[in-house]
């Protein structure tokens, strides 16, 4: 039987531990609820960007953009892996990782020059361990990331996707579905392939002269859309963000919750193999003295 | 004129005589009575090992007192227990008293020794320190035997130190040109059969010549009264120091299981008035021990190796007896239930196990890096097996990640399939050299064989045997 002591030592620090994970798990909670309200009104916004799309579409504006199409040929192209400045979250960072890395490979077998650009310590640390070089890195982004700060990082890639310096954009991030289901995925974001709503029929009136559009476009619909596409891909991009938060959130949810459960079956087992320590050390040291008194007796 | 005295008390399988006062037997003398019960008659055996004042001497009995009467005449030998030595005694199997019990006639001894000698003086020991192989991989890397040390094998009940032990017969004596003696002490008596049955078989070498030709057993089984186990580890022994001192040869002593002379040591304590000690145990407890394994030494007439299977009572290697065991040995393999349970035989706990000669001075500087590169990364993975199983795998850094990654498959690496347990694991036996087995470590621990899946890695001979594996099993799925 192991020694007492030891494991009362050993009770006691997964004690804290277990402290540490419930603590952890309420917090993770609270910010889940915070960040998923975020990204729950993204998704408004998100509806009316589509809205105006398509209201373009039907005034019988065919929806064509530079940002739309994908460049005569792809020389240079960057990954963006999103990930989390902290731990404690499950598998959230690894697989984040492992997948950015399958991802770099193969892109670096389609195309010469690809850029790695990752966001939060844990991703950053991870390529760094696997030796693969990252070129641009960021930190600022935790459970509440701004629109302003992911608008600096959309413009830079529109300016060069404008400049002809970036002919792909692909980014690497936990996609959520709902609280129960969270997928890893790899998306392109540049080129835009198509604007959601832009498919939406022009309508027959309007094409065949009967009538007017609905809408009056003021300076004209061509320079609305000149606006609607760049922050189009801006939203998309920020989607991406408040995403990646929301999931990290819930895996560090329900991580924590399983270490608590973990940690409370530990417990409960050091606790049994301690007890029956203790008493059998009890047993027999009163084993000891009744037979010495009895030796010495005889 | 033979001195005969009265058996005056019975208790247990302890009892009371009473002589002379001016012709006492010395202590550790052998003395005989006569008993007739239902008829048939025996001779027991007894051995003084206490005067108690008046003429009065109590006795262990070395056989059974069933049916010996108060009144009875008991006769003084004169001598301690002497068994036979030397070449008549091998290829024979003996009780502790000497006496041939393989039904295969009188054994005409030249000589006969008392059991009860001095341990060899140290000016006299042999300082010579040379590593034994056995072939079998963590025993060789991480605790090497010592030629003419002695080692144990430490364990719960089931955890295979028989196995082990028959293990090591098969693999060393049938290399191994001199003498060896089998010392069967309180273990089970089939068990003692079973080998008895496969060295007649086995071949030592290619001389066509049979194991048991050169080997000497001697048995005290668990059916034995508490004297004759707590005697017949010092019988075997008497047997192999003839051989080193008379002969020269390099002598194997194997004992299973040197636990149970300690148990029979304290069975009898009480029975003769001595006070036990901590957990039940006779006082005498450390001395009876040192007496005995003093005796197992290499002198520079000859040497003795020995092994020693130890019972570890309810897995608590604390207790006093498998601890005062401890001390003597210079190598230790400490098996762990929990390795056993996940299948890995042998199972051999790699960081409570050790040698005295695991040190870059006897073994050299690759060997002994190795070997604690091993260690440290399997004592890395265990410190960090209360996190994985509190948080998961995934929390761990990815240093870490690859710490668990290599000590799983090393772990797995560290069995190996046994000659003897054929039958059980449906592989044949590997004899793995030393050089490969170091060589297999090395490259396991530089990750050169992290991409084979962790079931390729369990009981292999050489670290390309879990390659073949791995290639086998690719090719079943």
């Amino acid at each position: 039987m192991a020694n007492a002591r030891a494991l009362d030592k050993r009770r006691k620090s997964i004690r804290n531990i277990k402290k540490i994970t419930r603590t952890m798990e309420l917090i993770a909670t609270a910010r889940f609820k915070k960040a998923m309200d975020r990204a729950t009104s993204a998704n408004d916004y998100t509806k009316r960007i589509t809205a105006v799309v398509g209201d373009l579409a039907r005034a019988g504006l065919e929806v064509t953009h530079p940002l739309l199409e994908a460049p005569d040929e792809t020389k240079s192209a960057t990954l963006l892996v999103l990930t989390g400045n902290r731990g404690l979250c499950g598998g959230y960072n690894g697989n984040a990782i492992r997948l950015g890395a399958k991802t770099l490979s193969s892109l670096n077998e389609e195309v010469e020059n690809v850029r790695l650009e990752v966001s939060g310590k844990r991703g950053i640390s991870g390529f760094k361990f696997r030796e693969v070089e990252v070129h641009e890195s960021f930190l600022n982004f935790d459970d509440q990331p701004l629109f302003t700060e992911v608008e600096e990082i959309a413009d830079r890639y529109l300016r060069e996707y404008a400049a002809g310096k970036l002919d792909r954009l692909e980014v690497t991030y936990t996609k959520f579905f709902t609280v129960a289901r969270q997928q890893i995925v790899t998306e392109t974001l540049l080129p835009l392939g198509s604007l959601e709503g832009a498919d939406t029929p022009v309508d027959p009136e309007v094409a065949s002269g009967q009538r007017e559009s609905l809408y009056e476009f003021i300076p004209s619909a061509e320079s609305i859309l000149e606006e609607v596409v760049p922050t189009s891909f801006k939203i998309k991009l920020f989607k991406c963000f408040l995403d990646a938060a929301v999931s990290e959130q819930v895996a560090r949810m329900v991580a924590m919750k399983s270490a608590t459960e973990n940690a409370n079956d530990m417990i409960k087992d050091l606790s049994r193999t301690y007890n029956r320590a203790r008493q059998s050390q009890i047993t027999g040291e009163i084993m000891e003295v009744i037979g010495g008194v009895e030796a010495l007796e005889g | 004129m033979s001195n005969i005295g009265k058996i005056t008390q019975v208790i247990g399988s302890t009892f009371d005589a009473e002589f002379s006062e001016t012709n006492m037997p010395a202590i550790y003398n052998a003395v005989t009575a006569e008993i007739n019960a239902g008829g048939q008659k025996r001779s027991l055996t007894g051995e003084i090992s206490k005067h108690l004042g008046g003429g009065r001497v109590r006795c262990v009995a070395l056989g059974s007192t069933e049916g010996l009467r108060r009144g009875a005449d008991c006769v003084d030998t004169g001598a301690p227990v002497s068994v036979p030595v030397g070449e008549a005694t091998l290829g024979r199997v003996f009780n502790m008293l000497g006496e041939p019990v393989d039904g295969r006639g009188e054994v005409k001894a030249e000589e006969i020794r008392s059991i009860h000698r001095q341990a060899p003086p140290v000016s006299e020991l042999s300082t010579n320190t040379e590593l034994f192989e056995t072939g079998i991989k963590v025993v060789d890397l991480l605790t090497p035997f010592v030629r003419g040390g002695k080692a144990g094998l430490f364990g719960g009940a089931g955890l295979g130190k028989t196995v082990i032990l028959t293990e090591l017969i098969a693999r060393i004596a049938s290399q191994h040109g001199g003498y060896s003696v089998f010392a069967g002490v309180g273990e089970r008596t089939r068990e003692g059969t079973d080998l008895w049955l496969e060295m007649q078989e086995t071949e030592i070498g290619s001389t066509g010549r049979k194991v048991i030709e050169q080997t000497a057993m001697v048995f005290g089984q668990m059916n034995e009264p508490p004297g004759a186990r707590l005697r017949v580890a010092l019988s075997a022994l008497t047997m192999a120091e003839y051989f080193r001192d008379s002969t020269g040869a390099d002598t194997l002593l194997f004992v299973d299981n040197i636990f149970r002379f300690s148990q029979a040591g304290s069975e009898v304590s009480a029975l003769l008035g001595r006070m036990p000690s901590a957990v039940g145990y006779q006082p005498t407890l450390a001395t009876e021990m040192g007496a005995l394994q003093e005796r197992i030494a290499s002198t520079n007439k000859g040497a003795i190796t020995s092994v020693q299977a130890v019972y570890v009572p309810a897995d608590d290697p604390t207790d006093p007896a498998p601890a005062t065991a401890f001390g003597q040995l210079d190598a230790f393999l400490y098996l762990e239930r929990s390795i056993s349970e996940k299948g890995i035989y042998p199972a051999v706990d790699p960081l409570a196990s050790s040698s005295r000669i695991l040190d870059p001075a006897y073994v050299g500087e690759h060997h002994y890096k190795v070997a604690r590169k091993v260690q440290t990364t399997l004592q890395r993975y265990r410190e960090l097996q209360d996190i994985i199983a509190i948080l998961g795998v995934d929390e761990l850094s990815e240093e870490d990640k690859l710490v668990v990654h290599r000590a799983r498959r090393i772990e797995r690496f560290l069995s190996q399939p046994f000659y003897v347990a054929e039958v059980f694991t449906g592989k044949k036996g590997e004899f793995t050299s030393l050089a490969d087995t170091i060589r297999s470590f090395e490259e396991l621990c530089d990750g050169k064989w992290d991409h084979l899946p962790e079931a390729a890695f369990m009981y292999v001979g050489a670290i390309e045997q879990a390659e073949e594996q791995a290639k086998k099993m690719a090719e079943k799925v």
